[in-house]
């Protein structure tokens, strides 16, 4: 009886050890999950003196669309993440383009005997307006969307409102709503 | 006018063999090789023409007519007219395509011996390994994640394997240098790497259209007088097309709320473009499989193209002295059998019988790549 009774004092109290090394585990540290992008839209910030809590205002529209965007989310997120991801395919698609580049080139070789000048000149003229047109284009993209978000400090104190394009994530857990706002440090006058 | 031609040049070429000795061995190869070319087999004679069962103005009132109810029916009730379409002319169309193909292929392979064993070799080699592709998804034997490389290695081999035979082709052709093949190939190879599903659906939406060219092709040999006023109703084709996609772009989304519905709205790539109302997609994907079928099951018949679909006086392979006209009895026989079989199949388990049909299936999408090209 006394023996029973030491084996499951010592039961328990073996239990009990290991209840409190388990609770004395560091919590294992999550490893960030990069969210996912669902929805392009644009988002404006404003203050309100006289409100007592912050408002989030989604249009109706706005919502349909992301409820479509989240409902259509499950094929692992654009096709231009999906190849950066896979470096097979990139490589495979590197190949290939190589290959149709050089093949293109023994061709045009190969048939520019029969080629006269004119026709030749006129190719390198299409290439050399698309390249132009491609540069164009590309210089006159719009300016980087941190930008429009550079006076929100500011237009915060004067109240004024700040207008920005906004990428709406999809993150795992149930955490608060976070709005991440590309705000790049400017140098003060006189600062290196 | 372009038979006669064809016709009285290879008359000419053996009067010429026959008549007498001819200057230099060079001379007489190249007359045989000029005679061999010729496949006068496949050709109707004169009486192509007079076997012709309407006239310009009533095919050409048909073809607007089909296309323009095909269109409406297409975007009134996609998902109904899909069910019944495929359930009625899958089977039938492939039927009618294989006694096409079957009437195209020549007694004697002769120089396109090589052609034709690539050919078939790449029809059964794909077909096989399209089929099993799901067969070992199901049955573990890779995971879904590496399924679009799988997609795209077996869209890289089709490509191949067309530039293949267009490259053989061009060979066959004097004159001709069908070289650019190999860059556009190489630059679709890219093209499917870096999106192997869209690759694939592009596949689903231009494979009906192909129908279209196989048309154009006999009309020009067949019918010349004809060809014009074809080409005029296909500007009605883009018409249609836009017609439909700027009326049904807007309108939402349909309710795959079953698994055939489902099954119907991912074969038009609703997966694949969430963006896109799924009605605007499967509407534009059953008009055109509406034309396709069109095409093969009434327009070639029509203009006299396989003649009574009963004889097989029009089928080289078996009117031939050294055919098989038992075999090509045999094998259309078979493939009235299976059309039952299909029949039988949608009307127990419409859902499975799709999912095979269109696995299946793609040995016929193969099969009329090397068949237009010898058209070409």
């Amino acid at each position: 009886m006394q023996r029973t009774l030491i084996l499951t004092l010592a039961v328990c109290a073996l239990l009990a050890s290991a209840i409190y090394a388990f609770a004395d585990i560091p919590r294992p540290k999550s490893t960030p999950v990069e969210g996912k992008t669902i929805l392009y839209s644009g988002l404006t910030v404003t203050s309100d003196p006289k409100a007592y809590e912050a408002r989030l205002q989604i249009s109706q529209g706005t919502l349909k669309h992301l409820q479509d965007a989240a409902a259509n989310s499950g094929d692992g997120g654009s096709m231009m993440q999906r190849v950066m991801h896979s470096s097979t395919r990139t490589i495979m698609a590197g190949t290939f383009m190589f290959l149709a580049i050089s093949f293109a080139g023994i061709w045009f070789a190969r048939s520019a005997e029969r080629r006269n000048s004119k026709a030749i000149a006129a190719v390198f003229l299409v290439a050399m307006v698309l390249g132009l047109a491609t540069v164009i284009v590309r210089a006159n993209a719009g300016p980087p969307g941190y930008i429009r978000w550079q006076n929100l400090p500011q237009s915060l104190k004067d109240g004024k409102e700040t207008t920005g394009g906004v990428q709406v994530e999809l993150v795992p857990g149930d955490d608060n709503i976070k709005l991440i706002i590309p705000l790049r440090k400017t140098k003060g006058p006189g600062e290196e | 006018m372009a038979q006669t031609l064809v016709c009285g040049k290879a008359e000419k070429v053996i009067h010429r063999l026959k008549s007498g000795p001819l200057t230099g061995g060079n001379a007489c190869i190249t007359c045989m090789e000029r005679a061999e070319k010729i496949n006068v087999a496949v050709w109707h004679g004169p009486r192509a023409r007079t076997r012709t069962r309407v006239n310009a103005k009533a095919f050409a009132a048909i073809l607007i007519g089909s296309a323009c109810v095909s269109a409406a029916l297409a975007s009134w009730l996609p998902l109904q007219v899909s069910i019944v379409s495929v359930f009625l002319f899958a089977g039938p169309h492939n039927w009618f395509e294989a006694r096409y193909f079957l009437m195209r292929l020549p007694a004697r392979f002769g120089r396109s011996r090589n052609f034709f064993i690539v050919a078939f070799a790449g029809i059964g080699l794909l077909t096989l390994a399209y089929v099993s592709l799901p067969a070992l998804y199901y049955a573990n034997v890779w995971s879904g994640a590496n399924w679009p490389n799988a997609i795209a290695t077996w869209n890289t081999l089709m490509i191949l394997w067309i530039s293949a035979l267009v490259l053989m082709r061009g060979k066959q052709k004097a004159n001709r240098d069908w070289f650019w093949v190999l860059p556009i190939a190489f630059a679709l190879c890219a093209g499917n790497w870096l999106a192997p599903e869209l690759f694939s659906l592009a596949i689903v939406y231009l494979h009906p259209m192909v129908a279209l060219w196989f048309l154009d092709r006999h009309l020009r040999r067949a019918k010349p007088e004809w060809l014009k006023t074809y080409r005029r109703c296909l500007a009605l084709l883009p018409l249609l097309l836009v017609g439909i996609l700027w009326q049904l772009s807007r309108t939402a989304s349909l309710a795959d709320d079953n698994g055939l519905f489902w099954r119907i709205t991912q074969h038009a790539g609703a997966d694949l473009l969430p963006n896109v109302s799924s009605h605007m997609l499967v509407s534009t994907h059953v008009f055109l499989e509406l034309l396709h079928y069109g095409v093969w099951i009434v327009a070639l018949p029509l203009i006299g193209a396989s003649g009574a679909i009963w004889s097989l006086k029009s089928i080289p392979v078996a009117s031939h002295s050294r055919g098989f006209p038992k075999l090509i009895e045999a094998i259309l026989v078979c493939g009235l059998f299976v059309v039952v079989v299909l029949w039988f199949g949608f009307s127990a388990n419409y859902t499975l019988t799709r999912d095979v049909y269109f696995a299946v299936a793609m040995a016929h999408v193969l099969a009329e790549a090397p068949f237009l090209l010898r058209m070409i």
